[in-house]
């Protein structure tokens, strides 16, 4: 029960944390440009503005799914995020929770193609086979590599046994053994395609498909949407960190500074995670098209993902 | 404007997309009727016709001079060629020559209005394949071009430099300078652009993208970049050299590629930013002292300028720009008809875009550059029949009132 609680109390968190993120992702690439960038909290403003914003339904949309979708997708992202934290913070978790995290996150970027794709709108469609394409691609190596490391870690699918897995052998997962590097690097190539920035934002190229499945959103629909992103972004990064970057040395930190610098330790790494994976590859590189997209991740992140399962079956 | 081919498809995998007017790969407002099955396009229909503003016809309603700051208002990106244009068209008419310092400055601002135009374009294509980083940094050089053009005449875009015999603000030595400072900043960035876009990221986007066979460039009639990246070797500044581009000829070459791709048009436009480069600065070696124009009130000359017509073309950013001016003695026009380059690059989308994906779709379009608001000519489109016919003037007024 107490789990729960903490679990609730780090819904609010969750939600101030990856908005925070995102706002110094924008900054950081704003530098990158040469640009100024917004300020740190504008996807505050952006949130709140959209909040009071008129919601339009289109009428060719079906209206049900249309509704309900920005709400189960931002839900499943946040309680995505919310339970790695949680645990993080209860320093404890309950069987499995590393299938219902990674679960949630593919339900949150399902629903919302699902949303845009009953809008009834052409390039809502097109944003929909899009990201199906995408999902089949990056999907099965990501949790692949999630799979490689959890049989390493124990075996055990408990997120926090694996975090205490590498304390107890004093290596982070990644140093430790040549699988589970290979499962981190796959995971970590992963992320820009799980999130859906450039170069993979190609369900929502903005140039070629007008936002996909978000062009006919407005208002607080179209500000759970934004808000279920960069909850995914944040998740992903804290999972990337946590689960193989984990030194044992933010565990001493408690001792000596107490729980809450570990988990600023955590956050501060998950940024680190967030600005490689998400900032640097969305100014550097340019926008795939969706046969090279995909092609990128079948001869890479998935013989790289399968070698490291092989690799931790076979002790590693 | 373009017939719709017969499609003979099942009827559930293919889907009508409708690409414009309003729509982020467009800069300005122009309708495709796209058909695509899956990601590829089966077909494509263009519709023009948006931003038709009716120029020719309020020129012929104004006199001369007026009529200089219409034509200048034509294009935003081009204005000076327009204006160039016109104004030779008119000098032609009355036989005016003006001085050697006024052809030269005329020049100048010409290469520096290409240079802004390039690497406009340059941006938007990184912006288009999703690399707003370049994007950025391309922008950045052209707001250096932009800078210089308000030191030198006054204004960033409608440079109003050209008047009936010559032009109207002079280039002080401090500002060739300058723009001799400037130019070898945009060759050092254009430089670095280049690499950019012989990088894998953007080559994969582009290259092998909306062909245009050399022959099918030769039957379509394009010009300028369009043309010269389907291997064809025209340029109005070599061909029919205006301005001081004849003293000029020794310091540039016409660029062209054979590949015909949206690389090879890309590629075009960086190679030429070179040249461009190297034409402002032989023109501010050899700038000749002297006047820079007749020195007489423009009111004056324009009414001295005969009835008659002359044909002017000039080397636009976008390709070759055509006139026809007709004047009618007094200080009006009894016609003018112009022939943008974009209207003439913009037949040869549907050759280049049937087949492709629909990521490429926004690559190819701005692959030819399309400046849009000086295409729009009025077709009137019977929806029962499926006649065209297309209206003047006197009919238009008619039907108004």
């Amino acid at each position: 029960m107490i789990a729960l609680e903490i679990l609730l109390a780090t819904l609010p968190l969750v939600f101030l944390l990856s908005l925070l993120f995102e706002g110094i992702d924008r900054k950081v690439h704003a530098r990158m440009q040469r640009r100024i960038g917004p300020p740190i909290i504008q996807p505050f403003y952006d949130f709140i503005k959209l909040l009071v914003k008129e919601n339009i339904v289109p009428t060719t949309a079906a209206r049900s799914i249309f509704n309900a979708s920005p709400s189960l997708a931002a839900a499943s992202s946040i309680v995505g995020a919310a339970i790695p934290l949680a645990n993080l913070i209860a320093r404890t978790g309950i069987i499995g929770d590393l299938i219902l995290v990674m679960y949630l996150l593919t339900m949150s970027s399902i629903m919302i193609v699902v949303g845009g794709s009953s809008s009834g709108n052409p390039y809502g469609a097109v944003g929909f086979s899009r990201k199906i394409m995408m999902l089949i691609g990056y999907e099965i190596p990501l949790l692949i590599s999630v799979v490689s490391i959890s049989i390493k870690a124990g075996p055990s699918l408990i997120y926090y046994d694996i975090i205490l897995a590498q304390i107890k052998s004093d290596k982070c997962l990644a140093c430790a053994y040549i699988s589970s590097a290979t499962a981190a690097l796959t995971f970590l190539l992963c992320i820009s395609a799980a999130v859906g920035v450039v170069p993979f934002d190609i369900p929502e190229a903005k140039t070629e498909v007008i936002h996909g499945p978000l062009i006919e959103y407005s208002g607080p629909q179209l500000a759970l949407l934004k808000l279920a992103k960069s909850s995914t972004i944040f998740s992903l990064s804290l999972l990337a960190f946590t689960l193989f970057f984990y030194f044992p040395t933010i565990y001493e930190l408690s001792i000596v500074l107490g729980e809450i610098a570990t988990l600023g330790a955590c956050l501060l790494g998950s940024l680190m995670v967030m600005l490689l994976t998400v900032t640097l590859p969305r100014t550097v590189f340019a926008r795939l098209k969706i046969g090279q997209a995909f092609k990128t991740y079948w001869f890479f992140p998935l013989p790289m993902a399968i070698t490291s399962l092989m690799l931790s079956v076979l002790g590693w | 404007m373009v017939n719709e081919r017969e499609v003979k498809y099942d009827e559930f995998a293919r889907f009508i997309l409708p690409v414009g007017p309003v729509h982020p790969a467009l800069k300005e407002p122009f309708h495709l009727k796209i058909i695509v099955k899956r990601e590829e396009v089966l077909d494509v229909e263009l519709r023009l016709g948006h931003v038709h503003r009716g120029i020719e016809f309020l020129a012929e309603n104004r006199n001369l001079i007026q009529a200089i700051y219409l034509t200048e208002r034509i294009c935003g990106i081009c204005s000076h060629s327009h204006t160039t244009c016109f104004i030779q068209a008119l000098e032609e008419v009355g036989g005016l020559k003006p001085p050697e310092r006024a052809l030269y400055l005329r020049t100048l601002i010409f290469e520096l209005e290409r240079a802004h135009s390039h690497l406009l374009l340059l941006g938007i294509m990184a912006y288009q394949i999703g690399f707003d980083t370049l994007f950025m940094y391309t922008w950045a050089a052209r707001e250096k071009v932009l800078d210089l053009f308000e030191e030198i005449t006054g204004n960033r875009i409608h440079h109003a430099m050209n008047v009936i015999g010559g032009v109207r603000w002079d280039l002080t030595p401090k500002m060739a300078e300058k723009t001799i400072r400037v130019m070898k900043d945009i060759e050092v960035t254009t430089r670095r652009i280049y690499d950019f876009f012989r990088g894998e990221t953007v080559e994969k986007r582009l290259s092998g993208v909306g062909l245009l066979s050399q022959h099918d460039a030769h039957e379509l009639c394009v010009v300028g970049p369009t043309a010269r990246a389907s291997g064809l070797v025209f340029d109005v500044r070599k061909d029919d050299p205006y301005a001081a581009y004849g003293d000029l000829n020794d310091s540039f070459s016409v660029i062209s590629k054979k590949e015909g791709d949206s690389y090879a048009r890309t590629e075009v436009r960086i190679l030429e930013l070179f040249e461009l480069i190297n034409i402002v600065q032989a023109a501010l070696d050899r700038l000749p002292n002297g006047p820079i124009n007749l020195g007489e009130s423009p009111v004056r000359l324009m009414r001295r300028i005969p009835r008659g017509e002359a044909i002017s073309r000039v080397e636009a950013p976008r390709g070759e720009l055509i006139y026809f001016v007709k004047t009618n003695g007094g200080d009006g026009l009894e016609r003018l008809k112009i022939r943008t380059p974009t209207l003439a690059n913009i037949i040869s989308l549907k050759k280049m875009l049937i087949g492709c994906e629909i990521a490429d779709v926004p690559v190819i379009v701005t692959s030819i550059d399309p400046c849009l608001s000086c295409a729009n000519r009025i077709t009137l489109v019977d929806h029962e029949t499926g006649e065209v016919k297309v209206v003047n003037a006197d009919e238009l007024r008619r039907k108004k009132s």
